[in-house]
């Protein structure tokens, strides 16, 4: 086995063009399948509990006083 | 656990009346353009109506509307399909103007209003956050930003700066 960075990184970028041109409604169905295993990782709340976790929100709103 | 729920769901309270607007943004939006990203939340940006009478403008009636339908509150997400989603306002001059251009796109045959990709693109440099200028090097690195029109509104929104810096950070050949 080879470590050639360069075809490890162009696979890298192949598989990443291969998965943005999907359809979009496998995407999001990924999107569904990705925040299943992430919730598993995190030991949350597979479902609606409020045990489940959240991500940082993004700061919209206080951008607006600049 | 399906963000196609979110979609239906939210299309049938425009269509009810409930709010005027939406577009999707955030990494489910994102999404639209580029390969999927983990995320754990839906950001719906929304245009509310101001209740009879009052000229105050409010979410409440969005929350009232979902919760009659099943929804669960959890702070400042309401429950949809499984996907804990956030309801904003459009909050800066760029979102605004975000929200009033964004585009349709269909998923499946379901319509999904979305930001455009050099809005998203922009809102994530000025929200700044890691994944934030990770996103925008995706949409960089994908080629799916119209240079012009991205340029135009990073112009338009006084985020020349925050361009430059990131330009100089990520996409300097010197480093």
């Amino acid at each position: 086995m080879s470590l050639d960075l360069q075809k490890i990184l162009e696979s890298k970028r192949a598989l990443r063009r291969n998965l943005a041109a999907r359809p979009v409604a496998e995407k999001l169905r990924m999107l569904d399948a990705l925040r299943e295993r992430e919730l598993a990782i995190r030991g949350g709340a597979g479902h609606c509990g409020s045990s489940a976790p959240r991500e940082e929100p993004a700061a919209y709103e206080t951008k607006a006083k600049n | 656990m399906a963000i196609k729920e979110v979609i239906q769901t939210i299309n049938q309270m425009q269509a009810d009346g409930v709010i005027e607007c939406y577009a999707i943004g955030g990494a489910v939006g994102a999404t639209f353009y580029l390969e999927p990203v983990a995320t754990l939340d839906v950001d719906i940006f929304a245009g509310f109506k101001s209740e009879p009478g009052s000229l105050i403008v409010s979410p409440q009636p969005v929350f009232d509307y979902l919760k009659a339908r099943g929804g669960t509150v959890e702070g400042e997400y309401i429950m949809i399909g499984g996907w804990p989603v956030r309801f904003l306002p459009p909050g800066t001059p760029l979102v605004e103007e975000a929200l009033k251009e964004s585009v349709t796109k269909e998923v499946d045959g379901t319509p999904a209003r979305i930001f455009t990709a050099e809005h998203l693109a922009a809102i994530a440099l000025q929200t700044g956050r890691a994944k934030d200028k990770a996103r925008l090097l995706q949409f960089v690195e994908a080629g799916a930003l119209d240079a012009a029109r991205f340029q135009a509104i990073v112009a338009r929104h006084g985020l020349l700066d925050a361009w430059r810096r990131f330009e100089r950070q990520f996409l300097s050949d010197t480093g």
